[in-house]
């Protein structure tokens, strides 16, 4: 009996004999997927119900364009963090150092010396110090064998203290003019903030990247079952690597983002995005133990806090309510899930 | 029969989750001081009933009457404190603690109600194990040392350490070798004959025969049958009642001509070992033929497997497939050559058990339907599609959680991943694990089919019977060795348990 | 394969030149060298007798941390006879407890500690004290007076009533005056002094509503975050407090970002960049209230005259004070040139 080899681009030979006629596509309820809508549907809700008390509370700041590009500009630097964050969790992983990463980036990006070489010279920086942190996680984990939460704190630890070390605590005056124009609403694309267009661009890249290729789902592969991953014949070490280097390189592009929203670079930038993110991809639907993880919906979850930050902000009420609020939103989204991942079980 | 009254009545037991209705009138009476058997495949109720009866679940409606008397077993506490004691199949022992800390687990021997007697309460556990048969079992051991034989001992133990008057044990043979079978029959005897009834479940059919006194069928949530008498009703007559169907023959029937000797191997084996677990092995595999592996737990078997497979490094050998060697444990290189494991823990080393059907089948295929590194969706669901129904897997929704499908067509679902993946070597370990005797036919046709088609396959499995059934040739492997090679139509089921067994103790 | 090779030799060489590259921009010399602090003659500059002070302090991860250290290590450094022990900043507790016990045992002559937590490190001033080493407690200050011979610091309350006063000042005589507050965190004592001093001093100008406060966290990012909140939510104001000008940064620039410009704003602490804008007077920043980080130099003034048994020169006491609460003076365009070089980054 002769055998194709197996690397060619036909089926074995039983699959090469007609099976059965294969029938028109058929449309039925599929089964998974239609689970994470219904969990991004309730987070849209959610929303919907906040833009009616942020509408209703402060009918004048509330609902107008201004308000719009606010709340969109605030989610933009933590949500590009999250899109990197929402791989790695799916993956079955964790990244505490993503606020340091971007501490770290920030403000090699924007020493006195950085800034002599202008705008490239900045982005260049952010980038590859935010690539190299991730690096040195991934290799850490994938090819040292350490456990994420154990290599991600020494990485939050080291990079934290690295970035106060280059700042000595000060503040790093962004004297750059065209990364400082970037921020102001000259630079407005139609009426969109570029920030807004790059955490756009990021979050239709990560979603396509997830749903949609090799990469993506061997991210979910790896997170549902890594022994099972490896003996399906994937890479699991080499695509640990990848995904704390996608998380860093997220965290380089958010610290770019940072310095244009904030006109600088500080030690302390990117304070407890780590639990920003994980808190948002969470409330979003992405498993914390790994194998399902949603990009819209940790976009929702961002969307989610930011727009609650604003509307507390707008009715004047303190930081002590919208940390309780956060948690309680926390709680609540936690347990919803666990409802509808039960009615799906059985 | 006496006039005293049944140790357990349960009638019209009833329980819905969500979507779908376990329990639909369950009916389970039990003597006092037998062995009675529960048996149905797998979804027919036995795991919920247990459930109910052990306090864990609480039913939708019925009555449950223990000693005469109508009773609400509303806790696991009650139902333990009631007399009834459960050994799950998954064994809920604590690993970092000693042997007598599980046992007394959550009624510690104490003084003054909070110091705990360590010393006593390892003589009494010491005490209880010998009644096991085990007195070997060193009570100050972390129980995580132990064997899964020796860890199923200690549970058992620690129902003991209670005053029961029942015990329930779900598939208690399942990961035992014959000789700790031949324990645990002797344990069940044991406790029958001190007045203790014994809820016993099992796939087993001769085990059943052996020990039990009496048999109830579950299917589809109903009792189909009360107690029949275990040893005389006949197997055909229980698998009917199971299934709903006749099961004539089990397994398929092997090609007339057979796989000449002088066909060019696909897979060759030399030499390969690995220390401490096998000594070097010498094997061949013609396309067309099944090549069984029986031996015991702990004799190698499985470990063979992944070695080839590239998932363990040899120590010495090497592996070639269709002339080429493969690199030493690399997975990747063995995949890339044609090999596929199905292997032995199939939720833990096999399945993405959050994923589809399709994306379970096409995870290895992957870069066959992507173009730099995008995936053409369509064409991977259709050639999964084309694979599941290949093998009449069940639904018939690529779209499906793998989760939701039975053992059986969950082993499906990995056979179809080797098979979209185009391989020719197919490793199968205990292929029909958590397969109900139903589905276990239409597997074994499946692999046979494979094989005619060309597929070479390496089969291991505890199950004597389905070695011999379903192999060609087959190799005895004891203690690392392989001691004897035959045609599986020389061998009968004697002669291998005398083979592997050869020289041990029991 | 030559394919791959060539890739990766790419990469490699751009890997190296990026790391040459990532490692010379560290760097955060400016071209020329920043003139030193404090230029001012100390109390009494003559040598005496050799004194060693021990410095703990917490970690300056914060502008005006850092230049609490760089004032007092420059000021120690204009005395020949002082030797200055500083240890390494920390913002636990245990930690610095540890290094101050070390101190005491090093036996130095007089101790100054800016506690991470005041009442957390009163136990190890008292210890210090009975040790007969005389503790300068400064900014943060221990529970019980026993723990320090001299405490120095500055006015949280008297920020906020500066602030109050001059903005009260400044909107003299407009009806229905707006005014916002950008706080610190606000969990910490001094965020809550400082709006109160805010709240009384504006209670004198009848004319004049607090409208909407923030708290943001002193950092640049969450000043930008929280400024911009609150542009959206008020309109148009008169004047805004903010309590820390390392936030005022991010204030500043989401301020610009919003094309605002119809209100003044009072800044705090008195950060060098801060006195920039105040001197250029382009932006909306008109005034800053002072914190000032001299403070320190001025504890190492005082721990000298303790171990050299001297009062203060200009003040007949035989003896230095108890305690020196340092006056949050309001810098404007008009008296900046003053207070620059007490700026810090």
């Amino acid at each position: 009996m002769t055998q194709p080899a197996p690397s060619a681009q036909h089926h074995g030979p039983d699959l090469a004999k007609p099976a059965a006629p294969p029938p028109r596509q058929e449309r039925g309820p599929r089964a998974l997927g239609l689970r994470a809508d219904v969990r991004n549907l309730s987070l849209l809700g959610v929303l919907a119900v906040l833009v009616a008390v942020g509408g209703f509370t402060e009918p004048d700041a509330f609902l107008d364009t201004g308000n719009l590009q606010l709340i969109l500009t605030q989610s933009s630097v933590i949500g590009v963090v999250t899109v990197g964050m929402t791989f790695v969790i799916t993956s079955g992983g964790i990244d505490l150092s993503v606020g340091a990463m971007v501490a770290l980036a920030s403000v090699w990006a924007t020493t006195l010396a950085t800034q002599e070489y202008g705008f490239a010279g900045i982005l260049f920086t952010a980038v590859v110090v935010g690539v190299a942190a991730g690096l040195v996680n991934g290799l850490l984990i994938a090819y040292g064998g350490m456990v994420p939460f154990i290599a991600t704190l020494a990485m939050l630890a080291s990079a934290r203290g690295l970035a106060l070390q280059i700042t000595d605590g000060k503040t790093q005056i962004v004297t750059v003019q065209s990364v400082l124009d970037l921020g102001l609403p000259d630079a407005y694309v139609l009426g969109i903030p570029p920030l807004v267009l790059v955490f756009a661009a990021v979050t239709v890249a990560g979603w396509l990247i997830l749903n949609r290729t090799t990469f993506g789902r061997r991210t979910v592969a790896v997170g549902g079952n890594a022994e099972a991953a490896r003996l399906a014949g994937i890479d699991v070490r080499r695509q640990r690597l990848y995904l704390y280097l996608l998380s860093g390189l997220c965290c380089g592009i958010a610290a770019f983002m940072l310095i244009i929203l904030s006109g600088s670079g500080q030690n302390t930038n990117g304070n407890l995005y780590e639990l920003d993110a994980i808190a948002a991809a969470i409330i979003g639907g992405t498993l914390l133990s790994g194998g399902r993880g949603t990009i819209v919906g940790s976009v929702l979850g961002v969307l989610v806090f930011t727009t609650i930050t604003n509307i507390f902000a707008l009715n004047n009420l303190q930081s002590d309510v919208q940390q309780i609020a956060k948690g309680a939103i926390i709680v609540a989204a936690v347990l919803v899930q666990r409802r509808t991942s039960r009615h799906g079980e059985t | 029969m006496a006039p005293e009254p049944p140790l357990l009545t349960m009638s019209g037991i009833t329980k819905s989750f969500p979507g779908v209705r376990a329990l639909d009138g369950v009916d389970l009476e039990v003597q006092a001081g037998e062995v009675h058997c529960l048996l149905g495949q797998n979804g027919a109720g036995k795991s919920t009933l247990i459930k109910v009866l052990a306090g864990a679940h609480q039913p939708d409606g019925g009555t449950i009457t223990w000693h005469g008397a109508p009773v609400q077993l509303s806790s696991p506490i009650t139902a333990m404190r009631l007399g009834i004691a459960t050994i799950y199949q998954e064994l809920d022992l604590v690993e970092n603690l000693s042997v007598a800390e599980n046992i007394f687990l959550g009624h510690e021997l104490t003084t003054a109600g909070f110091v705990v007697r360590t010393r006593v309460a390892e003589i009494e556990a010491s005490a209880l194990l010998a009644r096991l048969g085990h007195p070997e079992i060193d009570p100050g051991r972390p129980v995580g040392d132990l064997s899964a034989a020796h860890q199923q001992i200690v549970s058992m133990a620690r129902a003991l350490s209670h005053e029961v008057d029942l015990i329930v044990m779900d598939e208690p043979s399942a990961a035992l070798d014959p000789d700790e079978v031949a324990n645990l029959f002797r344990i069940v005897d044991g406790l029958a004959a001190d007045g203790v009834s014994v809820i016993y479940i099992s796939h087993r059919l001769e085990e059943i025969r052996r020990i039990g006194d009496r048999v109830t069928v579950l299917k589809d949530g109903r009792t189909v049958a009360v107690g029949l008498p275990a040893e005389s009703t006949p197997t055909r007559d229980i698998v009917a009642l199971m299934t709903g169907r006749d099961v004539e023959h089990v397994f398929p029937p092997r090609p007339a001509s057979g796989v000449p000797d002088t066909a060019e191997p696909v897979l060759t084996v030399e030499g390969l070992s690995r220390k401490g677990e096998f000594e070097p092995v010498d094997l061949e595999l013609r396309p067309g033929e099944i090549v069984g592996l029986a031996g015991l737990v702990g004799s190698g078997r499985s470990e063979i497997l992944e070695t080839v497979f590239g998932a363990r490094k040899p120590t010495t050998g090497r592996v070639t497939v269709a002339g080429r060697a493969l690199r030493p444990g690399s997975v990747r290189a063995a995949i890339a050559a044609g090999i596929g494991l199905a292997p032995e823990e199939r939720k833990a080393q096999a399945l993405l058990l959050t994923e589809s059907v399709t994306r379970n089948v096409s995870v290895s295929s992957l870069s066959r339907f992507a173009r730099a590194g995008w995936v053409d969706r369509r064409a991977e669901r259709k050639a999964a599609r084309t694979a599941t129904r290949e093998l009449s897997l069940r639904p018939d929704n690529p779209d499906a959680a793998v989760r939701t499908l039975s053992g059986g067509n969950q082993q499906k679902a990995v056979l179809a991943r080797w098979l979209l993946r185009g391989c020719r070597v197919l490793l199968l370990d205990e292929p029909t694990r958590g397969v109900d005797v139903g589905a276990r036919a239409e597997l074994y046709a499946v692999i046979r089919r494979l094989a005619d088609e060309g597929l070479a396959v390496l089969l291991v499995s505890s199950e004597v019977p389905e070695v011999l059934g379903l192999a060609d040739r087959v190799l005895v492997l004891r203690e690392g060795r392989v001691v004897h090679t035959a045609d599986a139509r020389e061998l009968d089921e004697h002669r291998v348990l005398d083979l592997v067994m050869e020289g041990s103790p029991t | 394969m030559p394919e791959t090779s060539r890739r990766g030799l790419l990469f490699g060489t751009a890997a190296v030149s990026a790391g040459a590259f990532l490692t010379a921009c560290t760097s955060n010399e400016p071209k020329e060298k920043a003139t030193a602090a404090n230029n001012q003659p100390a109390a009494d500059d003559k040598p005496g007798t050799p004194v060693t002070i021990g410095f703990a302090g917490p970690q300056a991860d914060h502008g005006w941390l850092n230049a609490i250290n760089v004032n007092a290590k420059s000021r120690a450094e204009k005395y020949s006879e002082v030797t200055l022990e500083i240890t390494e900043g920390s913002n636990d507790t245990a930690a610095q407890i540890g290094q101050v016990k070390t101190l005491i045992n090093k036996k130095v002559d007089v101790l100054v500690v800016l506690p991470a937590d005041g009442k957390a490190l009163t136990q190890v001033g008292l210890e210090a004290m009975k040790a007969g080493i005389p503790v300068v407690n400064l900014d943060r200050v221990f529970a019980s007076p026993q723990a320090y011979r001299c405490w120095v610091g500055g006015d949280n309350y008297g920020m906020g009533l500066n602030a109050g006063h001059y903005i009260g000042e400044q909107l003299k005589g407009k009806a229905g005056a707006k005014v916002v507050e950008l706080a610190g965190i606000d969990n910490l004592e001094l965020t809550k002094q400082r709006s109160q001093g805010f709240a009384d001093a504006l209670k004198n100008y009848p004319n004049v509503k607090l409208v909407a406060r923030q708290a943001a966290d002193f950092t640049v990012e969450s000043g930008q975050a929280k400024m911009a909140q609150l542009l959206q939510a008020q309109k148009q104001f008169d004047a805004l407090w903010n309590h820390d000008d390392d936030q005022g940064v991010g204030a500043l620039r989401a301020i610009q970002q919003a094309g605002r410009d119809e209100f003044i704003m009072v800044g705090g602490a008195g950060a060098k960049s801060a006195m920039d804008a105040i001197k250029a007077d382009n932006s909306v920043l008109k005034a800053t209230v002072l914190y000032p980080p001299t403070m320190a130099a001025s504890a190492i003034d005082l721990a000298r005259a303790l171990g050299q048994n001297k009062g203060i020169a200009g003040l007949s006491e035989m003896e230095i004070p108890t305690s020196l609460t340092l006056y949050s003076a309001v810098v404007t365009k008009d008296n900046v040139d003053q207070y620059l070089p007490t700026g810090f980054s």
